[in-house]
């Protein structure tokens, strides 16, 4: 009786958990449900306000793989995240080893200078960069998208906490020995920073992946695009293509998920140490 | 030991060699490269542009001192764009910490399903602000969206000056939720237990627990998460780029869009530049507060 009682009095708590989570969940997973919906419906299906298809329908997806520059997007997208985000690895592990690990003229005021990059809003200076790349004639290249992040001082910051874990005497015990600064960085450090440079890594792969107002600016033609200026331009080539416009955001927004899902851990720690920026 | 280690080092130290004296600088730069060039220079060049008339390529022509920033500041169209900012700030603001608040608590204990909860609450982290405005812009499609299908309404919500705004707002709070929870799971999770313990042997109930530990205990999480979303706040772009282009009639032009459409629309730099000014002066407001405020509280 009484052990029931508490299966009952526990089963009570979890319905009440759930009816209480409900509306926070529908708010949250519906508009990705929805657009997955949307994506999968037979034209017909949406223009009579159909919010589950009638039958499951791959036009669109086929319409945005092969009819759409969408893959185009996509290549572009992993070129240019891969890219910054072994930028970043390399600069900030190099920046961050000099900080924590080598006395110099002049370390800590540099230090402050890279911290104080953190209080400018990249949205303050976009303007002038985008002059400067003009006028270099960067305009619609992978480098125009590339070079400008490839280091951060978030990333600096994450690394040098990091290695300052780490005993002195391991440098000390490497220089007698006659290990270089940059063999010791390469085969001690960096081996033994590997989590703290996972979270670097998935945090900027997915940041540059979900990048929008810099390489709007910068790129003109569908050569260069990257995946959210590409699915968000679908709009201005066809209004009235709504599923097709969804299939897109599907497609590039699974290797953002697909992060997510698989390096949560990693991504949350580069997200906490990450908003310490604005 | 360490008297030995303090003669091993020294006389290294006096004779650093050319190489050892500058290696710390090649590995610094790198880093240091990039910054210049596109952190430190554009930062300096934007407020020189500031003051500057330019041509419609970006080029400094005349000086002009204040002029930019007086000609801003006569435009009303400046004021509306700065109130619509505000409203929008305390709009995501707001709404961030009652979602943020709202879904930690809820999955602060175990219950079956509770892991699942917390990875949806976490998942818009993952989700472009570009990708997740696409999406609303067919939810919020005025004939065919899902929002007026439920609604039974056809509303033509980002083209209506009422509700563009609180539109935006709302999809900026859902692509903010996920870092919210985040964080402020993590403060909850920082508020020793035992706190908890003692007061439910003084026979404290749910509500006086969350209003005498929790809120406590969590409020310097929820003031530096308050400052992290208006600092975001102020920095939206593409929902506005996406769903409304500033409009309609100027009632989404932040900030952030204003300064796009200056440079981008109208080819004038030196007021885009002024404003970006603006913008960092706000910001840096901001950030100034929050450092003044946390040092405070750390005397508590």
């Amino acid at each position: 009786m009484l052990a029931l009682n508490r299966k009952q009095k526990k089963a009570a708590l979890t319905v009440g958990h759930w009816l209480l989570n409900l509306p926070l969940l529908i708010i949250i997973l519906l508009p990705l449900f929805y657009t997955l919906s949307i994506s999968l419906m037979p034209a017909g299906d949406i223009y009579s306000n159909r919010l589950i298809p009638s039958e499951i329908n791959l036009q669109n997806f086929y319409d945005a793989l092969f009819k759409n520059p969408i893959p185009r997007f996509v290549l572009n997208s992993f070129i240019v995240s891969t890219a910054v985000m072994l930028g970043q690895m390399v600069t900030c592990s190099m920046a961050a080893f000099a900080f924590s690990f080598l006395r110099f003229r002049g370390r800590n005021l540099l230090f402050v200078l890279v911290l104080a990059t953190m209080m400018v809003p990249g949205e303050a200076t976009i303007i002038a960069n985008f002059l400067t790349i003009s006028r270099w004639g960067w305009n619609d290249s992978y480098h125009a998208l590339i070079v400008p992040y490839l280091t951060s001082a978030m990333g600096i910051f994450l690394l040098r906490q990091n290695y300052l874990t780490f005993a002195k005497e391991l440098h000390e015990a490497a220089k007698l020995d006659g290990c270089s600064n940059f063999r010791f960085l390469c085969s001690i450090v960096i081996p033994l920073s590997r989590p703290a440079l996972g979270a670097l890594g998935a945090y900027t792969f997915l940041n540059t992946w979900n990048m929008y107002m810099w390489p709007l600016l910068v790129t003109n033609s569908a050569q260069y695009r990257t995946v959210q200026i590409g699915v968000s331009m679908l709009y201005d080539i066809d209004a009235q293509a709504l599923g097709l416009m969804m299939a897109g955001v599907v497609i590039v927004t699974v290797p953002s998920l697909s992060i997510f899902v698989f390096m949560q851990k990693q991504l949350i720690n580069g997200l906490m140490a990450g908003a310490v920026k604005g | 030991m360490t008297t030995s280690k303090a003669l091993r080092t020294r006389p290294r130290r006096i004779h650093q060699t050319f190489w050892e004296k500058m290696e710390p600088y090649v590995f610094l730069a790198p880093a240091l490269i990039i910054f210049g060039l596109f952190l430190y220079y554009p930062f300096i060049r934007t407020i020189y542009l500031s003051l500057f008339l330019t041509d419609k390529y970006g080029m400094a022509k005349v000086f002009w001192g204040i002029g930019n920033y007086t000609s801003i500041f006569n435009d009303p169209s400046f004021w509306r764009s700065l109130t619509v900012t505000f409203e929008f700030v305390v709009m995501v603001a707001v709404g961030g910490l009652v979602v943020g608040l709202c879904t930690s608590l809820l999955t602060a204990t175990k219950y079956p399903g509770v892991t699942f909860c917390s990875a949806s609450y976490a998942m818009p982290v993952a989700i472009a602000s570009a990708a997740a405005s696409m999406a609303f812009r067919m939810i919020l499609h005025p004939t065919n969206g899902l929002l007026n299908i439920l609604l039974g309404t056809q509303i033509g919500w980002t083209g209506d000056q009422r509700f563009a705004l609180p539109v935006i707002a709302f999809l900026t709070v859902w692509l903010t939720s996920g870092i919210n929870f985040i964080f402020i799971s993590a403060g909850l999770r920082g508020i020793p237990p035992e706190l908890y313990e003692s007061a439910s042997i003084d026979g404290a109930g749910y509500w006086r627990k969350f209003f005498h530990v929790t809120l406590p205990g969590l409020s310097p999480t929820l003031f530096f998460q308050v400052i992290i979303n208006i600092i975001q706040a102020f920095q939206s772009f593409s929902q506005v780029k996406i769903l409304t282009e500033g409009g309609p009639g100027d009632s989404t032009n932040l900030i952030v869009y204003a300064i796009y459409r200056d440079a981008f629309f109208n080819y004038r730099f030196g007021t885009a530049a002024a404003r970006s000014v603006i913008l960092f002066v706000i910001i840096l407001i901001i950030t100034l507060v929050q450092f003044s405020m946390e040092k405070r509280s750390v005397n508590y």
